[in-house]
């Protein structure tokens, strides 16, 4: 009997536990998210804002199931292709996006854009980031611009007082830099991505921002003379001697530490190198600058490449208001300017006081509002063709001398991915 | 067995059976299904194309690339870890001073994770102040310092070479336990009958090491197939694929191209010579018993 009795105990004290337990689940939902940013200052700062979120909504859980950061892409393919999707995830803007949303794979959110008024807080210059197909599918969280990031200290100790801001004042200072004897300019292309600047850059500024979107859209082929003419600016520096030895040897931390060390003058990278920098403890203006890629042919109009941040939710996501409440609390110009800080980025809303900047993100952000914004490449062509381009870099940063054949192969997976 | 007894084993089995087939077959044979189709990995809708991935490997010079370097590494892997292992073997057999913590010190590779053995051989070949760029410019070479990962001519062998640090230790317990089984007076006889030690070693001791050399070599060739970690974490099948295997350029197509029918074509391939292998090991092992039974 008393088995018996200890077994219906048992029974009764499970069911007890499991209908409360659906109880408490039902009060508090479960927000599933995933994003890229594991660095250590990215995943902190992004923790703090999940805290504030909790704080003010007692009836959302954030569920953080990141990976770190080339895992990412993975682990978001695998998830979503499995239906098995987070509620909400961090994703780059740009050709990444719009392949998901040709995969319908993500849930429009141009009512959520129109009912809360976005176009008033997001600047026009970033909003074509968030738009696809004419519908909204990506939330700009932050954005990030391409430019040169360099030690005053080297180039004060090499007699160059003056940014460049033409081309051959540019050439001249790399010049200067090499008589002082130092390297002027740092690169670290191991994992492929940060080369591909240099070539945004040197298409946009050779044969222009039009030709370049064609080339990304596959309308225009990389063995044209246009591409030739790109690269081969590129490689007189490279042959000039003006580029650390081994590119692809360095990853883009790598190349930041030579800035700072002093063992290279100027590294061209995104501003999320501020965050990286601030992190080991340099200051903003003292220990490092920012000045915007020179103008090669000025009858060309000036851009600047670089990155949006944003998040889109999954078609089959499972909390989907919980997922809305979360994105209008990263949009707040607390959260952004929370965000931009800790991030070393530049806020994607326009009512953040730019006084909260460091003197160099001033900067960036200055030049942001004067000049037209361009994806970089690995983010305006479809992957498929990226992989193509970006390998082309490596193998340029490797021996340059090759890059007609180099511009030939990629052509040829140019015409597998778009056609003939 | 009994009647009984083959029910309960039946019963037994049935929970491992369903983790087995939900874990290894299904997706294997969803490899087979997806590897006729288009789909990009994101989709909910695909085409079927029958034959059209494996067409293409034909033409594809990557893929051309990435068997040339699976080829390298099997050669390799059939070489440097065997040949390092029985020299190993043979060393410390001979119960010198100290051959106990010798050998536990050259077993240590096999504690560590594939990806662990790459993170530290990424520091040893770091151009700057790796160990053997340091050791080049310390006894004056430092001519023939190197980016080792970074050039194509070298990041495969570079890679080769560390993936053999921990399965050459492999090899070397292999070996070391298949010394142990050889009769004494065998080599004893040799030895009267005026053999130095490199004829005892030729005629007598590899001969009779056949059935270890046959597991070593096997494993050796199966590791060498499916390795993926060290490569993911030391080069990533770079510079510009120069590393590839087909198991990387397989991830590539899949995960980064986004061309998951392809991609699974390839693993079907991948799949398909690993088979090859294991039959022939199975048949050679049985071949070796018989031999020795």
């Amino acid at each position: 009997m008393s088995i018996k009795r200890l077994l219906f105990g048992l029974t009764v004290f499970a069911v007890v536990l499991l209908i409360g337990g659906a109880v408490v689940m039902a009060q508090q939902q479960d927000i599933s998210i995933v994003h890229y940013y594991s660095s250590a200052l990215g995943q902190e700062t992004m923790t703090a804002l999940f805290q504030t979120f909790e704080a003010a909504h007692p009836e959302y859980k954030i569920v953080d199931n990141s990976a770190g950061h080339e895992d990412f892409k993975t682990q978001i393919l695998v998830t979503i292709a499995g239906n098995n999707p987070p509620d909400i995830f961090s994703y780059w803007a740009g050709a990444r996006t719009q392949f998901v949303v040709d995969a319908e794979r993500l849930l429009s959110l141009t009512d959520f854009w129109n009912e809360n008024n976005l176009d008033d807080i997001i600047p026009a210059g970033v909003k074509p980031a968030a738009v696809y197909n004419g519908e909204i599918y990506n939330i700009p969280m932050n954005v990030h611009i391409v430019g040169f990031f360099y030690n005053p200290k080297v180039m004060e100790a090499a007699g160059i007082t003056e940014m460049p801001a033409t081309w051959d004042e540019f050439i001249a200072m790399c010049d200067t830099l090499k008589a002082a004897g130092v390297a002027p300019i740092a690169l670290g292309s191991l994992n492929r991505w940060p080369a591909q600047f240099w070539f945004d850059y040197m298409v946009s500024y050779t044969a222009g921002a039009d030709y370049r979107q064609a080339l990304m859209a596959g309308e225009a082929a990389y063995n044209d003379p246009e591409v030739a003419t790109a690269m081969e600016t590129w490689k007189t520096l490279v042959d000039a001697g003006y580029f650390v030895p081994d590119a692809n040897a360095y990853d883009w931390t790598d190349a930041a530490d030579q800035v700072a060390n002093g063992d290279a003058a100027m590294t061209l990278m995104g501003t999320f190198i501020t965050g990286y920098w601030d992190g080991n403890g340099l200051v903003a203006g003292e220990d490092y600058d920012f000045f915007p890629f020179p103008v090669i042919n000025p009858d060309l109009p000036v851009v600047t490449h670089g990155t949006v941040d944003g998040w889109a939710v999954p078609a089959s996501a499972a909390n989907v208001e919980g997922a809305k409440a979360l994105l209008l609390h990263m949009l707040t110009p607390e959260s952004q300017a929370t965000w931009a800080l800790g991030q070393g980025a530049l806020a994607a809303v326009n009512n953040v006081d730019t006084s909260i900047y460091s003197p160099v993100m001033k900067k960036a952000s200055d030049y942001l509002a004067q000049v037209e914004f361009l994806s970089g490449y690995d983010l305006s062509t479809t992957p498929p063709m990226a992989e193509g381009g970006l390998n082309m870099f490596a193998q340029f940063m490797n021996d340059p001398s090759g890059y007609m054949t180099y511009l030939d192969e990629t052509q040829a997976v140019a015409v597998d991915v778009f056609g003939s | 067995m009994t009647r009984t007894t083959y029910r309960w084993a039946a019963l037994f089995l049935v929970l491992p059976l369903a983790v087995y087939i939900a874990i290894v077959v299904f997706p294997l044979l969803s490899s087979f299904y997806y590897s006729l189709t288009d789909w990009n990995g994101f989709a909910i809708d695909y085409n079927f194309v029958g034959l059209e991935n494996f067409e293409k490997m034909f033409s594809d010079r990557l893929f051309s690339n990435a068997i040339g370097n699976t080829l390298i590494w099997t050669v390799a892997a059939i070489i440097v870890p065997t040949g390092g292992g029985l020299a190993l073997a043979l060393v410390l057999h001979e119960r010198g001073v100290f051959a106990n913590l010798y050998k536990s010190l050259f077993y240590l590779p096999i504690s560590l994770a594939l990806a662990v053995i790459g993170q530290i051989w990424l520091w040893i070949y770091q151009p700057d102040w790796g160990l053997i760029n340091a050791s080049l410019r310390t006894i004056g070479l430092g001519d023939l310092t190197q980016a080792w990962l970074a050039k194509p001519q070298f990041a495969l062998l570079a890679v080769i070479l560390a993936w053999s640090w921990q399965q050459t230790a492999l090899s070397m317990v292999i070996f070391l336990a298949g010394l142990t089984a050889i009769p004494q007076e065998l080599i004893e006889a040799a030895h009267i009958d005026g053999a130095n030690y490199f004829q005892r070693v030729r005629r007598v001791i590899v001969p009779l090491l056949a059935p270890a050399s046959v597991v070593v070599i096997a494993l050796a060739v199966i590791n060498s197939l499916k390795s993926f970690d060290v490569l993911y974490v030391m080069t990533r099948g770079g510079p510009f694929h120069s590393s590839d295997n087909l198991a990387m350029f397989m991830y590539n197509e899949s995960f980064q191209k986004y061309n998951m029918g392809y991609g699974s074509a390839i693993a079907v391939v991948l799949f398909l010579i690993t088979l090859a292998v294991i039959i022939v090991y199975f048949r050679q092992s049985a071949q070796v018993e018989r031999l020795y039974d």
